[in-house]
């Protein structure tokens, strides 16, 4: 699972044009995967690692 | 030694290195300055992907893997680890890139990012772009500064980033010393 699937697990309500500039997701291609590069909702906390983990 | 016409002197025989001098009048003096200072000797690089095409995540600013180059005057561009162009030479350069996506995608996004961060983005269709491209006018300090291409793309199932030369590049050239 993608960490966008798991972020949109945790936040149903969290619409596409969300993860641009509210929500930014990145991978720089170095073998460490997508991160969390900027969160900026207004009402949504970031979720936790453990939140993210918890995903499945 | 006597003044001897410019038109007299030898041809060069093989071809500049840039560390050859010249004279130059600065402030009235005449002082020397390595070819290497003209813009005609700054960096230009043309890189791409050339295969296969690189995996992307849905809704994930993702770094393109440049990982072939068609030219890079003054091996500046990484290849082969960081994929970024960090320019030896301080000064304004035209950077310029392209990006290609194999699936149906629901928004497209091509960015440039200088030193780890967004820079310019090119490119933000909600549409199903196959091609989409960035470019602009950047700073370079000529030794910590480096930008790398980015993209974006929206969509369910798979896309990926086209392999080829036509498709996916990454380009830039020096217009102005700093």
């Amino acid at each position: 699972m993608t960490l966008y699937e798991k972020i949109k697990s945790i936040y149903p309500e969290l619409e596409d044009k969300d993860f641009v500039d509210v929500i930014c997701l990145q991978n720089d291609s170095d073998g460490k995967g997508d991160y969390i590069a900027a969160w900026n909702h207004p009402s949504l906390t970031k979720p936790t690692n453990t939140q993210l983990n918890s995903v499945v | 030694m006597a003044d001897k016409k410019i038109s007299a002197l030898s041809s060069a025989t093989t071809p500049l290195a840039g560390t050859e001098v010249v004279p130059i009048v600065q402030s009235g003096t005449t002082v020397k300055t390595p070819v290497s200072a003209f813009t005609g000797y700054s960096p230009a690089f043309s890189a791409y992907r050339a295969g296969p095409n690189q995996a992307l995540t849905t809704a994930t600013f993702t770094k393109v893997q440049l990982n072939a180059e068609d030219f890079d005057t003054n091996n500046c561009f990484d290849s082969s680890t960081n994929y970024r162009f960090t320019p030896t030479v301080a000064g304004y350069y035209q950077i310029s890139g392209s990006i290609g996506l194999t699936g149906t995608n629901v928004r497209v996004i091509a960015s440039i990012y200088k030193n780890g961060s967004a820079y310019f983005r090119g490119i933000d269709a909600t549409a199903n772009l196959s091609q989409f491209t960035v470019s602009g006018l950047v700073y370079f300090n000529g030794s910590t500064d480096y930008v790398e291409l980015y993209a974006y793309g929206s969509f369910a199932g798979t896309s990926d980033i086209s392999s080829g030369q036509i498709y996916t590049y990454f380009t830039g050239a020096m217009v102005r010393s700093a």
